[in-house]
């Protein structure tokens, strides 16, 4: 560590937001009594041009080499001051902001006293990481442009498309004969009022493909095996039958390995009576003219779907619309018969149900508890049905009956999970990172995620997905590289034990355990949760810009005084502080005991962090991370609450009061829940004054 | 050759685009009419299937596209006129003012507060929810930055209070003001930031493809629709969804308007309207209000499990990743799913308190059931602007009014002039995951034309 440290602080009044509450010019005062402070300047408007110009001066005259920056919250400002650290000539790593605004001023409005002094703990803690932080960096891994796109049914198609025509080399593998997947099996396609020749779309797909100099098809081909990672994969493709697999370089992945029907053996005399079909062999019957003359025929729908195990096959209603279509148009005069329990038909699929209605087409309700039962008699299937609207039962004879069958993965989906260490769920469908904002990616950088391979849905829907995978693949290939903001985990291998716990609980795989068992990050992966940090049993692992050393510096200038008054609290970066933000966005008063560490994610605070500030004589601990189920890390909340159950446990066996450690989970939205915490807490450990 | 891309709507469908686009390299115009980005989903409290935080999910992204190097945010413009040819776009975007130099502005809110008028708010307004003439969009918004109601100015809110709008000369004719409240409060502050004065500002920009995504809304509730235009506790789900949210005008309380009293009997009432023909209800079903009404009612029980929730259904809709076990977990936790259409509701004058008269539709029967809070599900329609952006465009709208797709089978996401594609809700009735599904392909679309 450069033995010169000069701490510049730079505290704002926001206007009065800050000033209005809090007596600046005293903060001022105090951060220049602070060790490695050379300089405290108090700025009007910290954010306005003018005054970011005047830091930078100050920075570059004094030869400040770290930054405190008090002022109003890091979740909307950190990024302008960064920059203009960054600007001045200094490494952006080097700012640590303080925020008295949102955690002080706007929040303990009645008590312009106390809120001082806790802001001049903030800004102490602030300088005390401040003197032990280094320089960090963005950190690159190379990516070329071969792309590996596992599945050549119409998401693979498509993905393969968008890639090459950048320019990229797409690598298409199909374990099958020939590329188009579901759409090999099926007779026509339908999309609102509009019908196409599946075989059709499949035809002009696939001579785009073929046509295309950037796409390497393998059809008949599998994965063998997968190593390395973003930028650096060796993938072995194996033609089947033949003896040895070829090895590729590649860069990146998409996984679209679409889905399959469950057969519903043994049930509805199917396997047992040939007249008994699924959609898919319905759809090759009439793909295939080989339907045969019928003369009734009966549709079931959610079979093995929407039960205890699983969801809506998402597709069969409006398959079964069409089929039964299909069929009513082949041969007018049969009867066909829809047993459905929910007609699952969206924005305008309800019109064709209507057109199939006005061709005579039945549907009859059902009830969850009692789907329809068949049997064989005189050369009929009797299908006997509770019709609901009815209110009685009927049986109906039919010479063809059709079973909407729930769907699954592809049977490769457990080779290929492991091939790829990505999760998916007892259906074999991939897991995607976020349900909601990330649902064209795995957690694992640089393998996206196309189609019916993450659960079953429509032919549009799985093109659009497929050219989204591809867009996902492409901004690294396109750039050159991948990059990650400089707070990753560094592990020091010399009190090592090579437990490889780090390996297995990092979310994003980022750990990889070598040929003599030890691990080392691949920092590009790594997106600095500091799960793995918190959790070493050697405390071998440091996380840039919120080590060990710099946290338990935070405690200790926080509890240099005074200890039994305070409440350290322990916040991550994301929902936490949202709420924190939101609180005083809203100006809820609590108490002024709480003295905020932030943490990129609760799962980064580690027992000796807790313990060190009860050693030190906090009244009270607080760990609070985002609110389930949502977590920046996946699943770092998780970790972090059962890390504070151990906590308690070993809390209590070294003599501290464990109810004295509390956790809350709160939302960005929910200021309310922050602040009522705030007061209960203080109420609790019985510091209200 | 410009490799820019102009994204229309600011929604987490477009956030998602821009910000493919810029990661990927290209310059990234992203326009909303609105002052700040956002959407509906900056709106929300949770969100099926997962009850994810809205904001807390979506705050992120919006700081991220505000940060990023190459995307430019620009609020409260509109698309005016587009030009094709070469290739290229050239368009013209005209910025209405919001009466507040954004550089100057740091959304300390003490102009806010110094202004005398609090209105109903436009959208939240029947569940209680107020809004001064100057005021930030929500807390998160982006930019940061508060607008001005352009009413105030014209003399237009002076009944209801508002301190300008009486002079002889109009605010443009002036550099500085000694009335406007709002003014003198920023000045106290010491910045003079507020600027009555400010004019409509033309922006010319050329780019090479155009990203439509302009979103949908709400169908409010047409003809005194189950009473919603008389009875104070019938209110839409967009106004529940805000009842609920910690940051909403009730802070999260799920209180009736009419003596905000705990709702303890609450009903939803799924395709509220539909079957009452032309410009009553929204003839086709919107795909996500089954979620929305199952997430309410599970969001609600969560507030308080003693409150009895009911769901009058028709069909139910669970047809995502993860959404039969959302219903589910709803089953379990108490919410009763009804088959019923509701056909008249009634009030106790006195109490406010609700009956509601449906047929069931299981058994034909005609049945009643009482309600402290009924919610209408009515649908999700076409943005209100669609129209107009098509024709600068000139692109069609769908015989919805949604925006229309030369061949949704072949080439997805595209429209009929090629370089212009479209992502979320402005092809229809979507939820998140699809929209940000669609967003990152109609990206991967843009940044590939040539
Ligand atoms: C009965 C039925 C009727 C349908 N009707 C309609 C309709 O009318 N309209 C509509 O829009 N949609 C319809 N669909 C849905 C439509 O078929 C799918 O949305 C679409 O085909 C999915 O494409 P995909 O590429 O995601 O998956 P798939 O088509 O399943 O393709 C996946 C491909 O990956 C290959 N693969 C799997 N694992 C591996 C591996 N490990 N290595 C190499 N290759 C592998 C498979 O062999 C397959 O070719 C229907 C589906 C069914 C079942
Ligand atoms: C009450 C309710 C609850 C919901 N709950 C959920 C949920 O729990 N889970 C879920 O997955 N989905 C939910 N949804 C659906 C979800 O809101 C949508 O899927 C999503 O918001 C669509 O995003 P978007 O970006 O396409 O559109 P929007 O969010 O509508 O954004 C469109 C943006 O475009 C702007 N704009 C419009 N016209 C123009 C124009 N002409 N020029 C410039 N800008 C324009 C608008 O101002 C707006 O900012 C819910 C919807 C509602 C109504
Ligand atoms: S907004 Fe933040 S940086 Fe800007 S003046 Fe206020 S406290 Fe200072």
């Amino acid at each position: 560590m450069p033995d010169d440290i000069r701490i510049g602080v730079f505290v704002c009044d926001c206007g009065t937001n800050i000033a209005g509450v809090l007596n600046v010019p005293e903060l001022v005062a105090y951060a220049r009594t602070l060790k490695h402070v050379v300089l405290a300047d108090e700025g009007k408007w910290s954010c306005s041009v003018d005054y970011l110009g005047r830091m930078q001066d100050l920075i570059r005259e004094q030869r400040i080499n770290r930054v405190v920056v008090a002022s109003c919250t890091p979740r909307t400002h950190e990024p302008l001051f960064k920059r203009a650290t960054r600007e001045a000539g200094l490494n952006p790593y080097l700012l640590e902001f303080v925020s008295i605004r949102e955690q002080v001023s706007w929040v303990h409005m009645r008590e312009p006293r106390a809120a001082t002094e806790k802001a001049k703990d903030l800004i102490k803690m602030g300088v005390a990481k401040a003197a032990l932080l280094e320089e960090g960096e963005e950190i690159r891994l190379p990516v070329q442009t071969d792309c590996l796109i596992i599945g050549g049914g119409v998401a693979g198609m498509n993905a393969a498309l968008s890639v090459a025509a950048q320019g990229f080399r797409a690598h298409l593998v199909e374990k099958e004969a020939r590329l188009g997947g579901m759409l090999n099996r099926l007779c026509f396609l339908s999309h609102d009022r509009r019908r196409m020749p599946a075989a059709r779309i499949v035809e002009t797909l696939a001579a785009r493909v073929a046509v295309h100099p950037n796409i390497r098809v393998y059809t008949g081909t599998q994965v063998e095996s997968v190593q390395g990672y973003i930028g650096n994969y060796k993938v072995a493709l194996k033609a089947n039958g033949a003896g040895a697999a070829a090895t590729v370089g590649i860069s990146t992945i998409i996984v679209a390995t679409g889905m399959r029907e469950i057969e519903p053996v043994g049930q509805f005399e199917y396997g047992c009576d040939p007249r008994v079909m699924t959609q898919l062999q319905l759809e090759a019957a009439l793909r295939n003219r080989a339907l045969g003359a019928v003369s009734s025929v009966v549709m079931i729908g959610c079979v093995n779907s929407k039960n205890d195990t699983r969801g809506c096959c998402n597709i069969g209603c409006h398959v079964a619309v069409k089929n039964a279509v299909a069929i009513k148009t082949l041969h007018p005069e049969a009867d066909v018969f829809i047993l459905y329990r929910d007609m699952s038909l969206v924005r305008e699929e309800g019109e064709a149900q209507k057109r199939a209605k006005q061709m005579g087409v039945k549907f009859l309700r059902f009830p969850e508890q009692r789907y329809p039962e068949v049997r064989t008699e005189d050369g009929w299937l009797r299908v006997k049905v509770y019709d609901l609207l009815a209110g009685r039962e009927f049986e109906i004879p039919a010479d063809r009956l059709v079973l909407t069958t729930a769907l699954r993965g592809d049977e490769s989906v457990e080779q290929v999970k492991g091939l790829l260490k990505v999760s998916a769920n007892a259906d074999g469908f991939f897991q995607e990172a976020h349900v909601k904002l990330g649902p064209l990616e795995f957690a694992s950088h640089g393998v996206s995620l196309a189609g019916c391979a993450k659960a079953p849905m429509f032919f549009k829907e799985s093109c659009e997905a497929g050219i989204g995978a591809a867009m996902k693949a492409s901004i690294p290939m396109k750039r050159g590289y991948i990059e990650t903001e400089g707070i990753v985990a560094d592990i020091d291998l010399t009190a090592c034990s090579q437990c490889g716990l780090c390996a297995k609980r990092c979310p994003y795989n980022a750990i990889r355990v070598d040929a003599e068992q030890n691990p080392a990050v691949i920092k590009a992966l790594c997106k600095g949760c500091g799960l793995c940090a918190a959790d070493c049993p050697n405390e071998c692992i440091g996380i840039v810009h919120y080590t060990d050393a710099q946290v338990l510096a935070q405690v200790d200038a926080a509890l240099e005084e005074d200890p039994g008054r305070k409440i350290i609290a322990f916040v991550c970066h994301w929902c936490a502080l949202g709420g924190v933000d939101m609180a005083g966005v809203s100006r809820l008063q609590y108490p002024p005991n709480a003295r905020l560490i932030r943490v990129m994610c609760s799962a980064r605070v580690s027992i000796k962090m807790m313990r060190r500030a009860f050693e030190s004589g906090a009244a009270g601990v607080l760990v609070a991370g985002c609110e389930f189920p949502t977590c920046h890390y996946i699943q770092g909340n998780y970790a972090a609450e059962t890390r504070v159950k151990r906590a308690k446990k070993q809390l209590a066996r070294a003599g501290f009061d464990p109810e004295k450690l509390w956790n809350v989970w709160c939302s960005a939205a929910d200021g309310p829940k922050f602040a009522s915490t705030m007061r209960t807490m203080a109420r609790e450990l019985k510091l209200e004054s | 050759m410009t490799d820019a891309i102009l994204v229309i709507g600011g929604g987490i469908a477009g956030i998602n685009c821009a910000m493919n686009a810029a990661k990927y390299g290209a310059k990234v115009y992203l326009v909303d009419d609105t002052p700040s980005i956002g959407g509906m989903m900056a709106r929300l409290d949770k969100t099926f299937p997962t009850n994810d935080c809205s904001i807390c999910i979506e705050a992120p992204q919006m700081y991220e596209v505000d940060n990023h190097e190459r995307i430019e945010i620009l609020t409260n413009a509109e698309v005016r006129r587009v030009q094709a040819g070469g290739g290229i776009f050239k368009i013209r975007l005209l910025q209405k003012p919001k009466f507040v130099d954004e550089s100057k502005c740091t959304g300390c809110g003490a102009c806010v507060e110094a202004c005398p008028v609090s209105l109903p708010d436009p959208l939240d307004g029947k569940i209680g929810g107020r809004r001064k003439l100057i005021s930030m969009a929500f807390p998160q918004a982006v930019p940061n930055k508060v607008a001005i109601d352009p009413r105030c100015r014209s003399g237009a809110m002076r009944a209801a209070g508002a301190c300008v709008g009486g002079c002889a000369v109009d605010c443009s004719q002036c550099r500085e003001c000694p009335i406007a409240l709002c003014v003198k409060a920023c000045e106290k502050e010491g910045k003079k930031a507020v600027t009555l004065w400010q004019a409509n500002r033309n922006i010319d920009i050329e780019v090479k493809s155009i990203v439509v995504a302009t979103g949908i809304r709400n169908a409010p509730p047409a003809g005194d629709l189950l009473g919603y235009d008389r009875y104070p506790n019938v209110i839409t789900n967009t106004e529940f969804e805000r009842l609920m949210n910690a940051g909403g005008p009730t802070a999260g309380h799920i209180v009736r308007p009419s003596d905000q009293q705990p709702a303890h009997r609450i009903v939803w009432v799924q395709c509220a309207g539909r079957g009452l023909g032309p410009g009553r209800g929204t003839p086709y079903c919107s795909k996500v209000c089954c979620m929305i009404a199952t997430k309410q009612a599970i969001i609600a029980k969560e507030h308080d499990s003693s409150i009895e929730a009911a769901i009058f259904y028709n069909d139910l809709k669970a047809y995502g990743k993860g959404f039969w076990d959302f219903h589910r977990k709803a089953l379990e936790n108490g919410v009763r799913f009804v088959r019923a259409r509701p056909y008249v509701v009634s009030e106790d004058p006195v109490t406010h308190n609700l009956t509601v008269r449906y047929e069931h539709l299981d058994t034909g029967e005609l049945r009643q059931q009482a309600a402290d809070l009924l919610v209408l599900s009515t649908g999700l329609i076409p943005g209100d602007r669609n129209e107009r952006l098509a024709k600068v465009l000139k692109i069609e709208l769908d015989h919805l009014g949604f925006f229309k797709e030369r061949d949704p089978i072949l080439a997805p996401l595209e429209t009929a002039v090629e370089g212009i594609y479209l992502c979320g809700g402005a092809t229809g009735p979507i939820d998140i995951a699809e929209s940000v599904t669609q967003a990152t392909a109609a990206a991967m679309k843009a940044v590939l034309k040539n």
